[in-house]
C-alpha cells in the first residue's frame, strides 16, 4: 500500500479569477506597502537585487519581478524522507500527508492526569505513538522538553523524535544562524552524512513568519542557512484575522501571501531551487475570549484557500489544524474534525497538525489516537469515486438479479477492504455487546491504544555511534543564556 | 467611517450613557459626561477635539480624565466582561481612551496624579516579536482603571530594568510567545526583585505555564488577557 492519502476529490472554493485577484493583490502590497525585514543580511540581498529598502525603517518593497522569478525556481515536487524510505512523504500535489502538532510546552501525565511542563521523555513517547499510526505520515516534536538546559532544548526535542520514529520529523521555528546550524549537523549525522542528506532529507523545519508583514531577524537568516544546507523549508503565515490581518478570510490570506512569497523570494535569491513549501495557518483571535480560535470552521476555510492558492503557484501547501479543547472529548472531535475535512477537501498537501489541544499548547497522548481516527475517516471522504466497468458492477447486478444480495460474492470480497473505511475506536455493535464489554468510549479506547503501543510498539534506535554523536552536537551548543550573534537593528 | 459604524447607535441613547440634555448640569459635568460618552461610543477620530475643547472651557483635566475617560473605559469594559462587545470595539474604546489622554495628561497640575489602580510597565522580551497578546492585556489592564506604559516588543532586559527604576512601576507584566525566549523572563526577574523589593512580577505568553511563572519568580501568570487583569488586581491589592 502507497504511504499517504491519495486524493480523488477536490472542493473548489475560490475561482481562477478570485485567484488571480489575489496574486496581484499581493504583489501590489509587497511592491507599495512592503515588508519590514529585521535581518541586516537579508536587507542587503533585496537592495542588491533592486528593491526599495530602508534602513532606518526595514520597510523593504519587493519589485513584481523578483517574485515572479523566485515562484519560477520553487520546487513543484518535494520528498520528506524518512528515516525508514518505506515512509517518505512525496509531496506531488496528488497526496495529502499529516503531521503531528508541534511545540507545546504543557502535557497531561498518562497515568495520573497531571497537568505539567513537557519534558523529553513526553516528545519520546508522543514519537513512538505517531510512528505506530497509520493515518499521520510527518512526525513533529509535539512538546518541547522543557526538563532539558533551555539553550538546547530544541535539540532534545529532535534527538528524542530522530530516536522514537522511522518517519521525516520537521522541527518548528530555528531562531538563530547557531540553532539553525545545530540542527543541519545533527541532520546530516543522522542521515550518515552531507551528501545522503541532501539525497533524502529526512528533516525539515517550519519557519513562521510575523503578522502582519514583518520577517524575524533570527528567524530569516536561519532560514536562508538551512536552505543553503539543503533542510527543506515550510514559510507559515499565520494572521489572525480581525487582529493581525484584515478581518475578512481572504484579506488574511494576502497578508500571509506576501509574507510567504517574500520569505521565498529572499530564500531563492540566496539558494535558488531550494525546497521551500508553502505554509498558513490563519484562525481568528475569537473576540470574546481573546484566544486563537484554533479548531474553528474560519481557521479550516483559511487553510483551504490558501491550499487553492499555494496549487495556483504549484507549490506543495503545509496548512494548520488545532483545536481550543482542554480536554480530549466531544468538543476535540468536533475542531479537529471540522478543521481537518476542509482543507482536505480542498486539497491540502500537508495538514499540521493532530494531537495537541488548546490550540497547539497542550498534549494528550490519547488525542493522538482519535485524529487518527478522524483522519481515518476524512481519507475516505476525499479519496473519490469513479465509474468503470470494475465499480459499475453490471455483471454482479446482473448475476444476482432482484431479490437475492451481494454478500456471497466474489466481487464484495475484493473490494469490502478497500471500499470500506474500518474505525478502529468508532463502536458499531449493540448496545448490549458495547455494554457486555465495559461500555467503553471512544477517549477509553484511545487510552488502551497508547497502552498498547507504549508497551509493545517498539523503534529501531539510531546507531549508537550516531547518538553519540548527537548528543555530542547538543553538548557543545549548550550556552549559559541565548546566542545574541543576529543583529537586530 | 465612524458615522457608516456608528451613526446609528450614537443617535440612540444607550442605556450605559447620561443624557446630555437633562436639566441642572453644570458647563463642567457636561463636558465630562460628553468625554464619557465619547469612550463608550468609540469616537476615536473626533474625542482628541472634544479633550481640546473640555480644556479651553476651563474643564479640570484631571477630572476629565477621572470622571470623564476612566468612567467610560469602565463602562466599556465591563460590557464586554458581559459579552454585549467583542474585543475590536473594546481596543476602540481604549483608542478613544488613550487619543483624549494625550492632549489631557499634559495639562494636569505638576505635582497632581491621577488616580489609577496601579502602574503596570509592560513589553515583550527580547529575540521575541510578538505584540497581539501583550497589547491585548495592555488594553484589558488600561479599560480596568490601570495606568499602562508600554515598552513593545523584542525589549532588550536592560531596557526593562533601566524602565522600572525610571517609573516606579507597581507591576512589571512580561510576555514571551517562544520556548526559546521564555528564559529572557528569568533574567529580569532576578535584577528588578534584587532593586525593588515590592514590585509584582506579572508573565505570559503561549508556551508559559503557571509552573514556570513560579520556578521563575513571577508573582503572577494568567493564560489570556482577561485572567490578566484578574491576576493584576490581586497582585495590587
Amino acid at each position: 500500500m502507497s504511504f499517504g492519502i491519495k486524493r480523488g476529490v477536490r472542493f473548489q472554493i475560490l475561482s481562477e479569477s478570485d485567484l488571480d485577484r489575489i496574486h496581484w493583490g499581493t504583489l501590489h502590497i509587497l511592491e507599495k506597502t512592503g515588508v519590514q525585514v529585521d535581518s541586516q543580511q537579508c536587507r542587503k540581498l533585496l537592495k542588491d537585487n533592486g528593491c526599495e529598502v530602508d534602513d532606518k525603517t526595514r520597510i523593504c518593497k519587493i519589485p513584481s519581478h523578483l517574485v515572479e522569478e523566485a515562484l519560477s525556481k520553487k520546487k513543484s515536487s518535494i520528498t520528506l524522507a524518512g528515516r525508514n524510505p518505506k515512509y517518505d512523504a512525496k509531496l506531488d500535489l496528488n497526496h495529502s500527508y499529516i503531521t503531528a502538532n508541534g511545540n507545546g510546552a504543557v502535557a497531561v501525565e498518562f497515568e495520573t492526569g497531571k497537568r505539567r511542563p513537557s519534558t523529553k521523555k513526553d516528545v519520546a513517547n508522543s514519537s513512538k505513538i505517531i510512528d505506530a499510526l497509520q493515518n499521520v505520515h510527518i512526525h513533529w516534536p509535539m512538546v518541547s522538553s522543557t526538563d532539558q538546559h533551555p539553550s538546547v532544548v530544541h535539540l532534545h526535542d529532535f534527538d528524542a523524535s530522530l530516536n522514537n520514529t522511522e518517519k521525516h520529523v520537521m522541527y518548528e521555528t530555528a531562531v538563530t544562524i547557531s540553532d539553525a546550524k545545530d540542527l543541519i549537523e545533527m541532520g546530516y549525522i543522522a542521515a550518515g552524512g552531507e551528501k545522503e542528506y541532501r539525497q533524502r532529507p529526512l528533516s525539515s523545519c517550519l519557519q513562521c513568519t510575523y503578522a502582519p508583514l514583518q520577517h524575524d531577524a533570527g528567524v530569516m537568516d536561519a532560514s536562508l542557512e538551512l536552505a543553503k544546507c539543503g533542510v527543506p523549508l515550510v514559510f507559515f503565515g499565520m494572521p489572525q484575522p480581525g487582529a493581525t490581518g484584515p478581518m475578512t478570510l481572504v484579506g488574511s490570506l494576502v497578508v500571509g501571501n506576501a509574507e510567504v512569497l517574500s520569505a521565498l523570494t529572499m530564500t531563492m535569491l540566496s539558494t535558488p531551487g531550494a525546497a521551500v513549501i508553502y505554509g498558513m495557518g490563519n484562525a481568528p483571535l475569537d473576540p470574546r475570549t481573546t484566544i486563537r480560535a484554533g479548531g474553528s470552521p474560519e481557521h479550516a476555510i483559511s487553510s483551504a484557500i490558501a491550499t487553492e492558492l499555494a496549487h495556483y503557484y504549484k507549490m506543495p501547501s503545509c496548512v494548520g489544524v488545532s483545536a481550543t479543547a482542554k480536554e480530549p472529548g466531544d468538543q476535540a472531535v468536533l475542531e479537529y474534525y471540522t478543521g481537518c475535512v476542509g482543507p482536505l477537501l480542498a486539497g491540502a498537501d500537508l495538514m499540521c497538525g493532530v494531537g495537541l489541544l488548546e490550540d497547539s499548547s497542550c498534549l494528550f497522548y490519547e488525542q493522538i489516537v482519535v485524529d487518527n481516527e478522524i483522519v481515518g475517516a476524512i481519507s475516505r471522504l476525499i479519496r473519490g469515486e469513479w465509474a468503470d466497468e470494475d465499480t459499475m458492477a453490471l455483471d454482479v447486478i446482473e448475476k444476482v438479479g432482484p431479490g437475492k444480495n451481494f454478500l456471497a460474492q466474489r466481487h464484495t470480497v475484493t473490494h469490502m477492504r478497500t471500499e470500506l473505511f474500518m474505525p478502529n475506536l468508532i463502536d458499531r455493535r449493540s448496545f448490549d455487546a458495547w455494554s457486555g464489554s465495559g461500555s467503553k468510549t471512544l477517549r477509553d479506547k484511545a487510552r488502551d491504544k497508547v497502552k498498547d503501543i507504549l508497551a509493545n510498539h517498539s523503534v529501531p534506535a539510531m546507531p549508537a555511534d550516531v547518538e553519540k554523536k548527537l548528543l555530542g552536537v547538543i553538548e557543545k551548543a549548550k550556552k549559559p543564556m541565548w546566542g545574541g550573534e543576529t543583529k537586530r537593528t | 467611517m465612524r458615522h457608516e459604524t456608528n451613526g446609528f447607535l450614537s443617535k440612540q441613547l444607550r442605556g450605559d450613557e447620561i443624557p446630555e440634555d437633562r436639566l441642572g448640569v453644570t458647563p463642567m459635568e457636561d463636558a465630562v459626561t460628553r468625554l464619557r460618552n465619547a469612550v463608550i461610543n468609540y469616537e476615536m477620530e473626533t474625542i482628541a477635539d472634544l479633550a481640546k475643547q473640555s480644556l479651553k472651557d476651563g474643564v479640570d483635566p484631571l477630572v476629565a480624565i477621572e470622571k470623564g475617560l476612566a468612567e467610560g473605559i469602565k463602562t466599556v469594559g465591563e460590557k464586554f466582561g458581559r459579552g454585549e462587545i467583542y474585543l475590536p470595539e473594546l481596543v476602540m474604546g481604549a483608542e478613544a481612551m488613550k487619543s483624549a489622554l494625550a492632549v489631557l495628561e499634559p495639562a494636569v497640575p505638576k505635582g497632581k496624579h491621577r488616580s489609577s489602580a496601579g502602574k503596570v510597565l509592560i513589553g515583550t522580551v527580547q529575540d521575541d516579536i510578538h505584540e497581539i497578546g501583550k497589547n491585548l492585556v495592555a488594553t484589558m489592564l488600561a479599560s480596568n482603571g490601570f495606568e499602562v506604559i508600554d515598552l513593545g516588543v523584542n525589549v532588550a532586559g536592560a531596557d526593562i530594568l533601566k524602565k522600572a527604576d525610571e517609573t516606579k512601576p507597581t507591576i512589571v507584566a512580561m510576555s514571551a510567545l517562544m520556548t526559546t525566549t521564555m528564559p529572557r523572563m528569568a533574567e529580569v526577574i532576578t535584577p528588578l526583585k534584587k532593586k525593588d523589593k515590592k514590585v509584582k512580577v506579572l508573565v505570559g505568553g503561549a508556551p508559559v505555564t503557571d509552573t514556570y511563572a513560579k520556578e521563575i519568580g513571577a508573582d503572577g501568570y494568567s493564560g489570556d488577557a482577561s485572567g490578566a487583569v484578574d491576576v493584576a488586581k490581586k497582585l495590587v491589592r
